[in-house]
């Protein structure tokens, strides 16, 4: 066929004239040098093996296709456009234009040579992957998603690429101008567009989250399939649009309208792709809109708590049926007229009885309200059956979140893996609480308080029916009447999940709890990898559990926990209200497929054990292969379920979420709940408290703000109270902060009324004797007042809407050692007060020990030892004072408004550092170190020791005759401008402005004048100064005071420098006990220093004087810059960014009469 | 093979008028097209060829418009353009294979095999595996006839195939296309070298600034310049005045002088000798004598 054989003899030679031409062959042969070496890095025995990588076969193409793409669909730009530019210009094609042949062929000829170069060159480097992929021992081999990768991602991107190019070089004419367009095209793309709109532009799919399951393979089929058709259809067309615009007479009327018909035919199937994609993105907001308007048509009403729940489901491939008996009470202090039920929206309710009655019901988007008939009393219960079949909308299940892909990354090293909160296949079910899969009575949300929710302890009872070949896996005991699964858990529980698939099954038994690990078949790979402890598991399961249930004193409530292998693409968002992530339930751990994406997890067992192996080699060291797999588990086990810090950067800034797979909420959230009609948020607060969840430490830190979450929480409520904010609906990390601080101030304000120690006690036994109940924090508090004579429920109503926080002032410590019979002891006294009009507390704790005390030795007397990494910037001690041992505080102490105190402790060990707690207050940072300097010897126990005596009057802070103004007050002039460049303000880029308050990066400072917090720096109650980087003098900052007495004044400006551990001004980077250092402020090192001169500018009578301050001779603190005659309003002080330092730093100053 | 071509203009979008109703008939055997440059013989060529449509008028070919027959057209067509100096990376003999596979040679030993036959034909085969781009001037030339010549196509057009070429090369390709014109093969010869309008050329046409200024055989345009044609023997003084008012077609230095041919209708102040007019001399007369006489009639 004439047709086929022109085709063919174009697409053969253009291929070979392209194949021949220096950029295609440099580009063919840095692709293959660098594929060969990523391959061989990444997959080959020798290479880094990324355990996310290895453990899913499929990712070695697609690693290998996603970055090729990339680059593909930029090189072939210039290749397409270059190729029409040679049409163009050269006389030589034209003895090919006047050869029989028609625009189509001639065009199609082209862009099939070129796609099958391209192609021939992913095929060869898929056949490098390919021959790793043999060598590796621990990849499976899965080649058909070979040829699905190069399908999916590479065939629509050359298409589309090529399609474009040809189409806008036919149109312009202009090679410089199409690449232009296409580059930016592509650079839009990875910069900006990949996540938009349901990734509708992605055209080189660089955002499309393509990621397989070794269980269910593309979860989401349908997304890739319209998204990638798109461009294939939309590429066609174009790639036929361009055989229309082709400058050559056309011979060929039938393929001329074959082009125009299927030109109109592609871009008709791309709009229709495009908008099945759009709207497939559009419908999930509308759903998340509809869920929360639907939300707040009900989330007055009351509800009934659910005591029982006899569920009888049916899988029917993507459906299932059920029918839900519910047995429930009305707990609420009035009649109950209708009952309020919700359910996942894409199940349809098919009828309600009730003692074998129909019910009137309504079901509202996800909302069923049932009429019964008649009035719920208080205190009365009744009983439903509730039918209802469909399928699993998951859009519903966390309306709160956009499914930005940017903001909530999920990845395996860089490719994006997408989000799943439920599965129902033929194959495969995973259903969580999550989901609503049946009727639960409360709302999935309640818009105007996202922090509220409703816990039932439900008496669960599950029936499952499925195919023969699968295996149903709940909570509970299970058994298997006539191919039904029933499930009968031992203890109520807060939700029930329910998980079918192809699974197997092992058992271990410790200490009288089952654990259970239900893997697919064939993944149990971890058995091979640590085959050498499996004598020794269960003396390392019960040390691990010990460990847990120490941590958060109280026992592990339930009989088993089971440890589920669920496909990668499960992931849950975390929730404003709970610590708790979805992927834990009560008794079950939910964990990605073979252990692939979790963070503790990044090479493999095996591979960490060849590490560690040769690196103990190398050093000498000698460890049995079984001591090293003992450690490897142990590490593992740690970090994946204790650990309790998960840090992601969302634009830029770091944020500690909810640790997706701890085994905290075991201890607290399965077990206990605690409710208050008044004050919704209570037992998100007693989580958050008793959860000791860390906030970022020096690493994050220093490349975010500086400020730990107790501070930013502090920031946030001195403008609103908690009320006010939870109606705000403020981002989900900044409400667990608020929670978090909340909650560590109402523990410790009870704390230091009841006593320490006395309240652990009684708490502890109170929550094991509430196991599994709801219960009213109303009675909560009868029984504390019952037993300690203290009600804080009357605090709370100021503790929930009022805004007003107390400030503390602290003096230095004075530290004596004394002689308390033949024992030497540290008295320690120091004042504190509070200005304020509220009342407040902190809580103190104390690092104590010899010189150099931290890691290497002394003691610390607190919780969090990571005090003593060092290296980093400020480290939080937050959690001073949270959780239910609350053992790393010393004191708990109360000041009144406008109070002062002199606090004093003795102490047993000396002490090297104070560090004070504030909790609630406007101290910013709210924890302070505040080191021990002096001690002196007394020998003798004072007899005037007090533990707090109250100082009346209050004593001043401020000395008469003495100014001060920091840079937090009002006569300090930031100086910032704000010029947007005409570029950014037409994209919409907002200028980088001064926001807040940001760490100090040594490498990086901004060019406008930054706030920063640092408990060196000067201030009332927020330490904090304002850097720049170094520059020529062109910008300032100016402090101003009202001078009321002309005469002289010494001028003083503060020199904020972080004092290490062991040593304070100037000395040398902070030790490994010590609390600060590091790049996050000024300490003097060996290294060369950011800061050199600092220009000051005193304004006075005689004019102005600068003078020269060298930072690294200055002394911490107060600095002279010298004498001055003032007149009334002269008294100004500029300092310039001029320095021949990286950052200038500008803090207060101080003018002082004299006398 | 006839050709009509009939009231054919063409007017570029810079309003430069390139042909003038131009109304010509010619079969098979090898056409001549000459004229200076700037003439309209390409623009003429690229629509005979497809290239580029008429402002008006029509070409056919055995009867059939090739506006409307672009594919029975250009399946019997060789084609070597004017400027045909670059190629892509390809090799002489793939440089071919391409152009006779596009020009129906399905078959690919054949093709093959007329590959080879070609470039032996243009004296190419030894750089049969040379990249075409690194042939010389005149090896590209032959190359580009080669591939006119590819697919045995029944209309050849030649645009100023002798350009560049040397003395040598010119000739082969002279007798490459007297030989074609023996087969049953309709050849447009375009050219502003008149010595390529050989006596091979049944028929030729002389265009100047887009107008059929003759349609005829060479015999006839030579029997214009019968008797205008003149031999004198000149002194340097007499040279420089004969330069003056006659045009010289050619001059050969002597013992005491300047053998010069010159094209009048008569040089009655000088001791000349009509000759007889060749090819040469007839364009010459016509272009610069007769039209200008025509002019002033």
């Amino acid at each position: 066929m004439t047709l086929l054989h022109n085709i063919r003899t174009v697409a053969r030679y253009e291929a070979t004239t392209l194949r021949r031409s220096w950029f295609f062959r440099l580009f063919s042969i840095a692709a293959l040098v660098i594929f060969t070496f990523l391959n061989i890095g990444f997959f080959s025995p020798v290479g880094d093996e990324p355990w996310q990588l290895i453990a899913i076969s499929s990712s070695l193409p697609l690693v290998n296709l996603y970055l090729l793409n990339i680059a593909q669909s930029i090189v072939v730009i210039f290749l397409a456009a270059d190729f029409l530019k040679r049409d163009k210009k050269v006389d030589t094609n034209e003895v090919l234009y006047t050869r029989s042949m028609s625009n189509f062929e001639y065009v199609m000829g082209k862009t099939i040579g070129i796609l099958r170069l391209f192609l021939g060159l992913d095929i060869i480097i898929l056949l490098i992957g390919l021959v790793m992929n043999i060598i590796s021992k621990n990849m499976t081999i899965d080649l058909m998603s070979y040829l699905y990768y190069l399908l999916i991602l590479c065939v629509p991107t050359i298409l589309f690429s090529l399609g474009l190019a040809f189409m806008l070089m036919s149109l312009i004419r202009n090679q410089a101008i199409t690449f232009l367009i296409l580059l930016g095209l592509a650079a839009l793309d990875m910069f900006w567009l990949w996540y938009r709109f349901g990734s509708i532009f992605d055209y080189m799919a660089f955002g499309l989250p393509v990621f397989q399951s070794t269980i269910i393979g593309f979860d989401n089929l349908s997304q890739i399939l319209n998204q990638r058709l798109l461009y294939f259809f939309l590429g066609s067309s174009l790639v036929l649009a361009t055989v229309l615009l082709f400058k050559r007479l056309p011979q060929a009327k039938t393929h001329t309208t074959i082009s125009v018909v299927f030109m109109i035919i592609f871009f008709a199937g791309a709009v229709v792709c495009a908008f099945n994609t759009y709207s497939s993105y559009r419908s999930t907001l509308d759903e998340k809109n509809l869920v929360i308007g639907t939300g707040k048509q009900f989330e007055e009403r009351d509800f009934v708590r659910l005591t029982d729940a006899d569920i009888d489901i049916s899988h029917k491939g993507k459906f299932l049926e059920a029918s839900a008996d519910l047995e429930f009470i009305n707990q609420n202090n009035k009649n109950l007229s209708s009952f309020l039920f919700s359910l996942n929206p894409g199940l349809t309710v098919s009828g309600v009885t009730s003692g074998g009655k129909e019910l009137k019901f309504k079901q509202t988007h996800d909302v069923i309200d049932i009429d019964p008939g008649k009035s719920l009393a208080p205190g009365d219960r009744d009983s439903i059956v509730i039918s209802y079949a469909g399928t699993i909308n998951e859009a519903f299940c966390y309306p709160n979140y956009s499914d930005n892909m940017k903001e909530t990354r999920y990845r395996a090293m860089m490719l994006n893996i997408n989000k799943r909160q439920a599965f129902l296949t033929e194959k495969y079910v995973l259903l969580t609480p999550e989901t609503y899969w049946y009727p639960v009575p409360g709302l999935n949300y309640y818009p105007s308080n996202p922090a509220r929710i409703k816990i039932d302890f439900t008496n669960y009872t599950l029936r499952v029916k499925t195919n023969k070949d699968l295996t149903a896996i709940s909570q509970g005991t299970s058994e298997n009447r006539d191919g039904t699964f029933v499930f009968t858990p031992e203890s109520p529980l807060t939700g029930i999940t329910l998980a079918i698939g192809d699974y197997r099954s092992d058992t271990l038994k410790v200490d009288s709890v089952k654990y259970i690990t239900w893997y697919i078949k064939g993944h149990d790979f971890y058995k091979k990898q640590l085959s050498l402890i499996s004598d020794t598991l269960p003396l390392l399961v019960s040390g691990i559990m010990r460990d847990l249930e120490t941590n958060f004193s109280t026992k592990y409530p339930f009989k088993t926990l089971s440890l589920i292998e669920v496909p990668i693409q499960f992931y849950s968002y975390p929730k404003m209200n709970t610590q708790t992530r979805a992927e834990l339930q009560p008794s079950m751990v939910l964990l990605p497929e073979k252990l692939s994406s979790l963070n503790s997890l990044r090479r493999g067992f095996y591979k960490q054990f060849a590490n560690q192996k040769k690196n103990m080699a190398r050093q000498n060291q000698v460890i049995t292969d079984k001591e090293l797999q003992v450690r490897i588990f142990n590490n593992f086990v740690r970090s994946t379920f204790i650990s309790s810090t998960n840090y992601r950067f969302v634009n830029g800034a770091v944020v500690n979420e909810p640790t997706r797979y701890r085994l905290g909420p075991s201890f607290y959230f399965f077990k206990n709940n605690f409710y208050s009609s008044e004050y919704p948020v209570i037992n998100a607060v007693f989580e958050s408290h008793l959860q000791k969840v860390n906030t970022p430490q020096a690493g994050a830190m220093n490349i975010t703000d500086g400020l730990s979450g107790n501070d930013k929480a502090n920031l946030i409520l001195k403008n609103a109270s908690f009320r006010e904010i939870l109606e705000l609906n403020p981002a989900s990390d900044t409400i667990r902060a608020i929670l978090t601080v909340k909650g560590d101030y109402l523990f410790n304000l009870i704390r230091s009324k009841v006593g320490i120690t006395e309240f652990k006690e009684w708490f502890q036994k109170y929550i094991d004797d509430h196991k599994f109940q709801s219960v009213d924090i109303r009675k909560f508090n009868e029984d504390l007042n019952q037993r300690f004579g203290f009600e804080f429920y009357p605090y709370l109503e100021n503790w929930f809407n009022t805004k007003e926080q107390p400030g503390f002032n602290f003096g230095e410590p004075q530290v004596n050692e004394i002689l308390v019979g033949d024992r030497v002891r540290y008295l320690v006294t120091f004042i504190a007060s509070n200005p304020e009009s509220v009342p407040g507390i902190f809580n103190l704790a104390f690092r104590t020990g010899g010189p150099g005390a931290g890691r290497g030795g002394g003691q610390i007397n607190m919780a969090m030892a990571q005090a003593g990494s060092g290296g980093g910037g400020n480290i939080s001690i937050s959690m001073q004072g949270r959780g239910m041992e609350a053992a790393d505080i010393s004191k708990i102490v109360e000041i009144s408004a406008h109070q002062a105190k002199k606090i004093g402790i003795i102490l047993d060990a000396q002490p090297r550092a104070l560090l004070i707690n504030t909790l609630f207050s406007k101290n910013i940072p709210g924890e302070r170190n505040i080191p021990v300097e002096d001690i002196r010897k007394l020998k003798s126990k004072s007899s005037e020791f007090k533990e707090e005596e109250t100082l009346v009057p209050m004593p001043e802070k401020k000395i008469t005759g003495e100014i001060i103004v920091d840079n937090e007050d009002p006569g300090f002039n930031p100086g910032n401008k704000v010029v947007q460049a005409p570029l950014k303000r037409l994209f919409g880029i907002k200028a980088r402005v001064s926001q807040g308050y940001q760490q100090i990066n040594q490498y990086w400072a901004p060019d406008y004048w930054q706030a920063s917090i640092q408990s060196a720096y000067y201030g009332d109650y927020v330490l904090s100064s304002v850097f720049t980087r170094g520059g020529t003098g062109d910008s300032k900052v100016t402090w101003s005071a009202k001078i009321n007495e002309p005469g002289y004044y010494d001028v003083y400006c503060y020199i904020g420098k972080l004092i290490t551990g062991s040593v304070t001004v100037g000395g040398q980077r902070g030790g490994q006990g010590g609390g600060q250092g590091g790049s996050g402020g000024p300490v003097a090192s060996k290294e060369e220093s950011s800061y050199k001169d600092m220009h000051y500018k005193i304004y006075h009578d005689e004019g102005v004087e600068e003078i020269t301050v060298d930072f690294e001779n200055a002394e911490g603190g107060w600095n002279k810059l010298g004498q001055y005659y003032l007149s009334p309003d002269s008294a100004k002080v500029e300092l310039t960014n001029q320095s021949a330092g990286r950052i200038v730093l500008g803090d207060a100053i101080k003018w002082v009469k004299v006398n | 093979m006839k050709i009509e071509i009939q009231g054919l203009n063409k007017t570029y979008p810079n309003g430069n008028r390139a042909l003038k109703d131009i109304d010509l008939e010619f079969g098979t055997g090898m056409f001549g097209l000459l004229g200076p440059n700037g003439a309209g013989k390409s623009s003429l060529m690229r629509i005979i060829v497809t290239l580029m449509k008429p402002s008006s008028g029509i070409v056919l070919v055995e009867g059939k418009d090739i506006q409307k027959h672009r594919k029975e057209l250009r399946s019997m067509l060789g084609y070597l353009p004017q400027d045909f100096r670059f190629f892509t990376a390809l090799k002489t003999w793939e440089f071919l294979d391409y152009s006779g596979s596009l020009a129906g040679m399905k078959n690919r030993r054949e093709r093959l095999a007329e590959v080879d036959r070609l470039l032996d034909q243009v004296g190419l085969l030894e750089v049969r595996d040379r990249k075409a781009n690194r042939l010389s001037g005149g090896m590209k030339r032959r190359l580009g006839i080669a591939q006119a010549l590819i697919g045995n196509p029944r209309i050849i057009v030649v645009d100023e195939p002798t350009t560049g070429l040397d003395p040598d090369e010119r000739i082969r390709f002279r007798n490459i296309l007297s030989l074609l014109s023996q087969n049953d093969v309709t050849i447009i010869l375009s050219t502003h070298i008149v010595g390529d309008i050989s006596s091979t050329c049944q028929g030729m046409a002389l265009l100047n600034r887009g107008e059929l200024v003759f349609n005829g055989r060479p015999e006839d345009l030579i029997k214009h310049a019968e008797g205008h044609v003149f031999k004198m023997m000149l002194t340097p003084y007499e040279y420089d005045k004969v330069k003056e008012h006659y045009n010289v077609i050619s001059t050969i230095p002597v013992d005491d002088g300047w053998e010069v041919q010159v094209v009048a209708d008569d040089v009655p102040e000088f001791n000349s000798t009509p000759i007889i007019p060749n090819i040469e001399h007839a364009y010459v007369y016509y272009m610069e004598h007769k039209m200008h006489a025509d002019i002033i009639e």
